[in-house]
């Protein structure tokens, strides 16, 4: 029997996992474990998890409520398709494509309710968080607040598909490649460029450079 | 920004971008953390997964979505508020769902009657109970409020169908 602390879940030994990095097998091993009537163990999956389901989410500009809505019903499936997923130890990889599929059919129903363009679709997200609510209140962490919002601005401002890219690899602890790849519909192949590359773009607007 | 300027730049990775590495990883790291602080998965949410655990219905059978208009039907044009149908199977039972602004409308297939319960992603409150005719027919006047699922109860076998947001 596990402990209700949740061991981080995943990683592929891709070098940018470094730090946090766990053997990947335990997600098949927490998989397996749950199937068997381990409730600690699907915490732990939980815990593990959930970041990466809620970055796919975000990553596809939900709205508050859309995003809650998707996330209920991709971890509800899970539950249900527990003891059916062929390979336990790619789960990450399931709840990742499954929230993409989700996500990708609010976009569609959106669309169809309101003919509307993408760019209109694209702006309504994050309606009512401001970093002044959830950043810690001192004058110490002033500056350490205004590097954090000026950082998550550019990050905001960059082009669809690297801010896609950046908050799906953002997702703590930091999801496999493989996972990435399910949460964004793109071969694997193309994510390390597409990363160096976002990465780069960032980082110029930051510098003021763009 | 477009895909060939993507793929240009993507295939130019070369010893700079080698040394570049530490800070792009730095670069992440502090996203990662910038995301902790203002787009943290909400703990209600959180909560609401590790309950699922404890509602997966074991006995049931579970019945997949196979057919869902959202994608798998082409739009007409012109038309913005078509219902959204929807088909479940397990084995030899099916379902069929059409969701609309006014509720829920749906057929058991072959036709029995059923008893039905419309799971919403609010566990505490108590599931809307619908009944299916002999010709398996069910309606409810309440369309599902965010994910949903059906728990049908027919000719002594116990169905589930996926969790769906409608």
């Amino acid at each position: 029997m596990r402990t209700g602390t949740a061991p981080s879940a995943a990683y592929d030994d891709l070098p940018y996992t470094r730090g946090g990095a766990v053997d990947r097998a335990d997600v098949g091993v927490l998989v397996q474990s749950a199937v068997d009537g381990d409730a600690a163990a699907w915490k732990a999956l939980v815990e593990g998890l959930s970041p990466l389901v809620w970055s796919v989410v975000r990553a596809h500009r939900l709205s508050d409520a859309d995003a809650h809505e998707v996330y209920q019903t991709v971890w509800f499936r899970f539950a249900q398709h527990l003891g059916r997923i062929r390979e336990p130890q790619k789960a990450g990889a399931w709840l990742a494509s499954t929230a993409r599929h989700e996500s990708l059919k609010v976009l569609r129903s959106l669309r169809r309710l309101t003919p509307t363009d993408d760019a209109q679709l694209l702006d309504r997200a994050s309606e009512d968080r401001t970093p002044e609510q959830s950043v810690i209140d001192s004058e110490d962490a002033a500056a350490q607040t205004e590097r954090v919002r000026r950082l998550w601005q550019e990050f905001e401002e960059l082009g669809e598909r690297c801010r896609q890219l950046l908050r799906v690899l953002m997702a703590t602890p930091p999801p496999s490649y493989q996972e990435v790849a399910a949460a964004l519909g793109i071969a694997v192949g193309s994510i390390g460029p597409l990363r160096q590359r976002c990465l780069r773009r960032l980082r110029a607007r930051l510098e003021g450079a763009l | 920004m477009n895909e060939t300027d993507d793929e240009r730049l993507g295939g130019e990775e070369g010893p700079a971008e080698d040394l570049a590495e530490d800070l792009a990883e730095g670069l992440l790291d502090e996203l990662r953390q910038a995301a902790a602080i203002l787009d943290p998965v909400p703990a209600e949410l959180r909560r609401s997964a590790v309950e699922a655990y404890a509602l997966r219905d074991l006995d049931a059978r579970l019945a997949e979505l196979t057919f869902d208009s959202l994608v798998d039907a082409i739009p007409v044009r012109g038309v913005t508020d078509a219902p959204r149908m929807l088909t479940f199977r397990s084995g030899d039972v099916t379902v069929d769902v059409e969701v609309t602004g006014q509720g829920l409308l749906g057929q058991v297939l072959p036709p029995q009657s059923a008893s039905i319960e419309v799971l919403s992603g609010r566990p505490a409150a108590s599931p809307t109970t619908l009944t299916a005719d002999d010709l398996g027919r069910f309606t409810s006047d309440a369309p599902p409020a965010g994910p949903f699922a059906l728990r049908l109860r027919t000719g002594g076998q116990l169905v589930v169908t996926e969790w769906l947001r409608a």
